[in-house]
């Protein structure tokens, strides 16, 4: 009996026009279940182009929950002098957490979402990425009001979170292959 | 070159030292490609393996019934925590790994106390961790010891169960003498 892969669909931003940061990155990727390095170097599974990342930024290792039969990941932070933050929690050095089934991430000036779909193979799984040209994660900001004015009527707050439902979740046209079935293929989505 | 006294301080390493028995260690070899009493240090980002294939193990056990990959252990810091931790992860999809009572399956893994007997098939190893203030690196030590590790059936004790599988006031519980009356009897 064929086994599902688990899929990791990560979604990647970064301020640098062209998206010069991820021009070594993959649309695809198929990983074994030993950690999966990202950073600045050369050995790193996703090798980001940036300056200000660390050689060996983070890593996600694969595990099993004790009773689970679908891969589970393990965020840790590899970097001395960064800090990585993972759903609203900073991390340092050596810290690490398990994800979620959607995890919003971001360092040194990048921004990953990461959501996991959960197949029962135990051998490998496989990452699709996409590139957005804007923003994936908002934060709130603080906004300077009058004394006197209504709070009630005033504007809607950002949200902070996914910025958009359109870059996470749902295909654009055919770019994405939603079931984790080894022998399929994502089509092309154009960086 | 800086003399002692403008040296940096030196930090102290963790240490992990590790104790192993098999009962096969004479005659087999399975151990002869550990340096036992011997320190080696890592960086605090790498992962040791232990297992049969010494393109991808650091520590290499010489035995065609030990997986390519049997466990490996890394380090980690806890929140809040200024020392290192460890976790362990069960690499083999053939064999389990006790760690003390607790039974790892394949990719299972689990923090590492700071003493524990870890055991798959004949393997006895005990992990003894001692802290120490750097989290750049740590430290691993082997030691052969030449008797096993555990008492034959050293098993969570357990309350005795009678031959004949039925139980009488003799098992229960009790703390104190009771009083009958000898007309009882």
């Amino acid at each position: 009996m064929e086994r599902t892969l688990t899929v990791l669909q990560v979604s990647l931003y970064h301020s640098t026009p062209g998206q010069g940061a991820f021009a070594k990155v993959p649309l695809q990727l198929l990983h074994d279940t030993s950690r999966l390095l990202v950073g600045r170097g050369k050995d790193t599974h996703i090798q980001l182009q940036l300056p200000q990342l660390s050689r060996h930024h983070l890593s996600l290792e694969p595990y099993l929950e004790k009773g689970s039969t679908l891969l589970a990941f393990c965020l840790k932070v590899l970097s001395r002098k960064s800090c990585v933050w993972v759903n609203g929690l900073p991390l340092r050095y050596l810290e690490q957490v398990p994800l979620s089934t959607v995890n919003r991430i971001s360092f040194s000036g990048i921004q990953m979402v990461v959501r996991r779909e959960g197949g029962n193979s135990l051998e490998a799984f496989v990452c699709y990425f996409r590139f957005s040209s804007s923003p994936l994660i908002y934060r709130p900001q603080a906004q300077e009001t009058d004394e006197w004015e209504n709070v009630v009527k005033k504007e809607t707050p950002p949200v902070c979170g996914e910025a958009t439902h359109g870059l996470l979740g749902s295909p654009h046209g055919s770019s994405w292959t939603q079931t984790a079935v080894s022998s399929q293929a994502p089509e092309e989505e154009q960086k | 070159m800086l003399s002692f006294e403008d040296a940096d301080t030196e930090e102290t390493v963790t240490c992990l030292q590790m104790t192993v028995y098999h009962p096969s260690q004479q005659q087999s070899g399975i151990f002869k490609s550990i340096r036992f009493c011997n320190k080696e240090k890592f960086p605090s980002i790498e992962v040791v393996r232990f297992g049969r294939n010494s393109n991808v193990c650091r520590y290499i056990f010489q035995d065609k019934q030990v997986s390519r990959v049997q466990f490996a252990l890394q380090p980690f810091k806890q929140f809040n925590s200024s020392v290192l931790s460890f976790e362990i992860k069960n690499m083999s999809k053939k064999t389990s790994l006790m760690v003390d009572n607790q039974e790892l399956g394949y990719l299972n893994k689990m923090d590492l106390p700071y003493k524990c007997m870890l055991r798959f098939g004949e393997y006895q190893l005990l992990l003894e961790k001692e802290d120490g203030e750097s989290v750049e690196s740590f430290e691993t030590q082997f030691i052969l010891s030449p008797r096993p590790l555990l008492q034959e059936n050293n098993w969570p004790t357990q309350s005795p169960i009678p031959e004949d599988g039925g139980y009488s006031s003799y098992f229960t519980h009790r703390t104190y003498p009771t009083e009958m009356d000898e007309n009882e009897l």
